[in-house]
This record gives structure tokens, sequence and C-alpha cells, in this order.
């Protein structure tokens, strides 16, 4: 008896872990257009919620959760364009996929910067024909020509990135102004950033007057010896929700994420968000098309169809990331406004791109930045 | 860890005789051999050519030969990273012992029933994820917490301490994550032990003192030594504690792997940091084993 029980159970192991490998083997890796479909009619909720009245798909690649309900089945109905939504974790994922389709399958793809730099030095996105784009004007012009696409041949942007310092004035006295302040002694023990060390390192660059992306090493190991006084200041390193920790008051000012940002102001309105005198750095967040979409004709209709400026303000509103729309701004709800739109008076010389740099200053970065968070430890 | 120790041939020994003259013998040990060369020597044998290759440019890998993922390792700020592992495993092991070993000891002493309740207590935690048993530290130990309120009810702080992020919470959690493994095997070793040995060293003289360092610590000690390789070992690995708890500022070897992996990018420099990382750990339980004369780590098995 017990013999039969052990070779049942024994089976069923066996069984379960096929099962766990065959899994995301069915996701979006397999190239025929028949799997393509019975997908977007099995995994997509959007598809299945309103049948689209052409028999058109959009194969739409990003993270999860960019854009509400709502928009997405309003696109459904408006159109006739069904939305097979698949998500990736990370820009590399989404870049090794490309690759192995040979920039097919997907008809428009949502990443970072950097990444999209590499698939369009890779040839896997395609030139955009802006006459299909009538709203094509409506991008706010700073997010544009920037360095992984000069002159907007390729993308469109959907987002921006801006690491900013956000404190609790009823715990911090001193009134936050620019990066040097956090460096004030009367902050001892009661900063919380974020672990991402272009950033972090960038704020000691931004002092010293220096660009985020120098290649001089040098220049990067000064950052990291002024870092070092900073270190006395440092309580907490994470970067998954910081904001948890400055809204139980566990940290008292933070250098965070744009999303988290948001989420902290949301929750607590009388957090104040500063934009650092010293300049910022930030990230994009852009579409492109893949060189063999399937269905690119649907990827212009979606693009086009969110940049319109009504559509565009919810979803910003949603994703909580910096509006790239010029358009919509003027659409934003007041209560969001100030931490979803730059500030009229802000200076664009000081914002700069955090790029790609070289393997040498990498190193150099991740030097300083161990030494660094060693440092923090030992107060 | 086995609990049990009476010496139950496994079903493979008992038929090995039977078996080896035709060559079924190979046949039934075949899938332990190349699970063993897949999941285990195969990402060893990964890990050490990756260790001497080339970063590209933006990320991935070029198929050149260095020495300098290696030669890197030997600036301070890395080699502090070892040092600071070293240290914390050290400290972790002490307080695992102090805790452990009179736990495991005593615990031997109960009588049947209680023994298995006791065992039962140790192992209900484990029924949960590390990861959320750590969340839960962090809700104790956070600002205005249960243990602040606690502690500003009783009167003795009157506003809340900083405990979170601290070396003293990383401390305590890899404490916790590591206890039951030195209890488990100082509890096998004393299980074992004849007391009346202990009586009988007492009838001959010897203080209580005496009779526990000359009979009960020297035939515990084979317990007490495999626990400590138990503790050692891992909490030179255990990174995510550090992260948790201490707020990313402890930085120990695992750290600075898991960073060079996810954020930098740098594999071949991971890589050969886990390289150093293991034969660090692996001369220190050859050194063990030396030192404490003891073949048979009770409980590794």
């Amino acid at each position: 008896m017990k013999k039969y029980l052990s070779l049942v159970l024994a089976v069923a192991l066996a069984v379960s872990v096929l099962a766990g490998c065959s899994a995301p083997a069915a996701t979006p890796a397999t190239s025929s257009e028949a799997a393509t479909d019975s997908e977007a009619q099995s995994s997509s909720a959007e598809a299945s919620s309103a049948a689209p009245a052409s028999g058109k798909t959009l194969n739409l690649y990003t993270w999860e959760g960019m854009f509400p309900e709502d928009v997405l089945s309003s696109f459904t109905k408006d159109t006739g364009i069904a939305i097979n939504y698949s998500n990736f974790d990370a820009d590399e994922t989404m870049l090794a996929k490309l690759e192995s389709t040979k920039g097919g399958d997907y008809d428009l793809v949502i990443a970072d910067d950097y990444i999209i730099k590499t698939a369009i030095e890779e040839g896997l996105a395609q030139k955009l024909d802006k006459s299909k784009l009538e709203n094509f004007a409506n991008i706010n012009p700073i997010y544009q020509g920037q360095f992984y696409d000069s002159s907007n041949d390729y993308t469109v942007p959907y987002g921006a990135g801006v690491q900013t310092i956000v404190y609790d004035p009823k715990i911090v006295k001193k009134e936050i102004k620019g990066y040097a302040d956090l460096w004030d002694a009367s902050l001892k023990g009661s900063i919380g950033i974020i672990g991402n060390y272009r950033v972090i390192d960038g704020m000691a660059l931004k002092i010293l007057g220096k660009s985020y992306n120098t290649t001089n090493v040098d220049e990067i190991n000064t950052a990291g010896e002024k870092l070092k006084k900073l270190a006395p200041n440092i309580r907490l390193i994470k970067d998954d929700n910081l904001q948890d920790d400055l809204l139980s008051g566990e940290v008292g000012a933070a250098i965070m994420y744009t999303s988290q940002a948001t989420l902290a102001m949301m929750k607590n309105p009388e957090l104040k968000a500063v934009f650092p005198k010293e300049g910022i750095g930030f990230g994009i967040m852009a579409n492109f098309i893949p060189s063999k979409a399937p269905n690119a004709d649907a990827a212009y209709t979606f693009i086009d169809y969110i940049l319109q400026p009504e559509v565009s303000a919810k979803c910003y509103e949603y994703l909580g990331y910096y509006c790239t729309n010029k358009a919509a701004e003027a659409l934003i709800n007041a209560d969001y406004k100030s931490y979803l739109t730059l500030p009229a008076d802000f200076d664009m010389k000081k914002m700069e791109m955090i790029q790609p740099i070289t393997a040498e200053a990498e190193e150099a970065h991740s030097k300083v930045w161990t030494a660094f968070k060693a440092a923090a430890g030992q107060e | 860890m086995k609990l049990d120790d009476t010496p139950v041939p496994l079903p493979w020994q008992r038929r090995e005789k039977r078996f080896s003259h035709n060559g079924k013998f190979i046949l039934t040990v075949l899938p332990l051999y190349i699970f063993t060369l897949a999941f285990v020597a195969g990402p060893l044998v990964y890990m050490f050519i990756l260790s001497f290759l080339q970063r590209a440019e933006v990320w991935g890998v070029i198929g050149k030969f260095t020495l300098k993922n290696y030669t890197d390792i030997l600036d301070p700020v890395y080699l502090k990273t070892f040092w600071e592992s070293i240290k914390l495993a050290v400290l972790t092991t002490a307080l695992t012992i102090l805790i452990g070993y009179p736990f495991g000891y005593f615990m031997a002493k109960l009588s049947a029933k209680w023994k298995s309740r006791m065992m039962l207590f140790l192992m209900i935690p484990f029924w949960t994820s590390s990861l959320i048993r750590l969340y839960g530290w962090i809700i104790i130990f956070r600002a205005n917490g249960p243990l602040d309120k606690a502690l500003m009810f009783l009167h003795i702080t009157d506003a809340p301490l900083k405990l979170l992020y601290t070396y003293a919470a990383v401390v305590v959690g890899m404490v916790y994550a590591l206890v039951p493994f030195m209890i488990f095997s100082v509890y096998s070793s004393a299980e074992k032990l004849d007391w009346s040995l202990i009586e009988a060293a007492r009838d001959l003289g010897a203080n209580p003192m005496q009779a526990f360092l000359t009979v009960s610590l020297k035939l515990t000690l084979p317990g007490l030594l495999s626990g400590v390789v138990l503790t050692f070992i891992p909490s030179m690995g255990l990174f995510f504690i550090a992260d948790i708890l201490g707020g990313n500022k402890v930085v120990l070897v695992g750290n600075v792997i898991q960073e060079q992996l996810m954020k930098a990018h740098n594999w071949p420099f991971a890589a050969a940091l886990a390289v150093v990382l293991t034969i660090l750990t692996s001369v220190m339980i050859y050194l063990y084993r030396r030192l404490a004369k003891v073949k048979d780590l009770e409980g590794l098995v």
C-alpha cells in the first residue's frame, strides 16, 4: 500500500515540476500567428471583454499596470482593435525576447530609455511615420531629442521619472532647497535613499558641478569622498516602497523615484517635494514599434489615441510619473498637478538624462557606492 | 539533519550487493549522478569559468580571459566586505551557541512527550517563509511599533528608539533565523548522551561544572561543531537579512554579489566574488574538521 502511495506522490511531484516548466513557455515566445491569436482570447481580459469588430489585435508589450483599465477598454470600443497586453519585469527581458523574435510578434513596446537605445542600435525598432500620428505635436519638447533617439525618429515618450527629495516638515526643521542641504548635521540618521548608485553618486557630482554622466574616474572618486560625509545622515537604503518609511516617520527626508513620491504625497499632502537647485537627473519611458511588428497600424492608432490630451491626463494621474504630454498638463487634476508636471519656472538646462556610461566609470561608481554604504553602516 | 540516530541502512545500501553484479545498481544511482552533475557541478563550473571572463561595455560578457575580476577583489573596499561578513558570522555563531547549546542540551533531558512538543514548537516557524518572518521583525522594531510602545509604557524610554535599520537588528535577525539549526544538532547529540556517565563522574568526586566540562561537553562536541558549521556557513551568505533589517547599510559579500549581478550587470565580478566566498567557506569547514578531529559531523548528512 505504502509503495503505491509513494509511487503516486512521486508521479504527482514529477508532473507538477513539468507543469511549472511549461507555463512560462506558453507565453508569447511562440511566433506563429495562431498562437498569438489564441493567446489574445485566453489571457487578455481586455480582448475578451469587448469583442473587436474588425478582428484586429494590438500586441502591447510593457510593464504591468501602465494604463488604467477604462482607457484600454474604451480604446477597444472606439477603434475596434483588441489589446493583447503582455508584460515583462525588467527591460533586459524585453530586449532578449525582441532579439529572439527578431523584432516581430509585438506591435508596440514601452520601455526605459537606455534599453531603447540598444534596441534601435540593433535594428529592432522601426522608424515612425509621423503622418500617422496627428497628435505628435502634443509631446513636451523637453522630453524629446534625447540621447536614445536624438532626432525623434523612433520613439514617443510616455512618462518621465525624476528622482526628487521629499521631506516631512514636521520632522525636518531645516528648509531643504537642494541636495547640499541633505549634508546638514541636523539631519543625522534621518534620511532614506533609493539604492540606485547613479542617482545617489550623481547627487554629489551635481553639488560639485559635474555631470551625472561623467566618465572621468577622478571626478567620480571625488564625488565619493563628498558622499562619505553624507553617511552619518543615512538611515536607510531601499528600493521598494521607500515611501512607507517616510509616511511612518522612520525617516524625515527621502530621495525617491517619482512613483514613490507620488504615492507619498497622495497619502500625506503635508509632505514637501523639492526640485533640487543643483539640477535633476531623469529617465524617460517611451513607445517604439518593433521592426517587424505584425500589426504596426494598430500601434500607430494606439499611440495617437493615448496622445490625446484628455486620455493622456487620465493615464498620468493613474501612472504617477511625470507628464510628457504638454497639451495634457492643463487637464491634470489640480491635486496631482504639482508633482506630475515640472514647475513653470524650471530651468531646462539643469535637467540631465542619466545615460549609459563606460564600463570603467560604471565600476568606479559601484566601488564608491559600496564604500559609501559601508560607511553608513559604521555610524 | 537526522534526528533519529539509529543506523537504519538506506534502501540502496541494502540492495547494493545484489545489484552490483548485474549492473542494475548503476541504473539506480544514475539519476543521482545526473542530478548532481546538472544542478551542483554544472553551476559551479559555469561560475568558475565566468569569473575569468570580461564584462561587455553595456552588459553581457565577452569570452576573453582576464584576471581583472580577482585583482579587483583586492581593493580595500571589497576586502572589507569579506571582513564584515566573517565578523558578523562569528558574532552570530557565538550568540547561537549561547542560546542554542543550553536549549538543545536541556531539551534532551525532557520527557519523551515534551521532547516531541518542543520539536513541534521549533518546527512551526518553518512553515512560513523566512522572508515573511523577517517582515514580522520589521513590524516589531519599527518606530512606534510594539517594542517601542512597550518600552515607553514601562517608562524605560520616553521617545521612540531607532531600532530598525541598525547593526543590532541585523544580528537579532541572523540569530533568530539560525538558532534552530544549533538547537537541533546539539539536541541530537545530547539525546544519545548516557547520563549515567555524568553520575559516575559525580560519584568519583567531580563537581557539576567539572562533570559537564569533562563528560557532557566532550560527548556533545560533535553536535556543537556541526551546529557551528550549520550556522556559520549560512551566515556568511544570508544577505537579505542585512538588506531588510539593516537598511542595506551592513554590506556583506552576499550583498555585493547581488548588487553586481542585478544592478551593476557585472556578472564576471560577481562570479569571482562568489568563487572566493566558496573557497573561503570550504577552507573553514576543513579547518573545523581538522581542529575538532571529528570526521563525522553530526546532523550534516
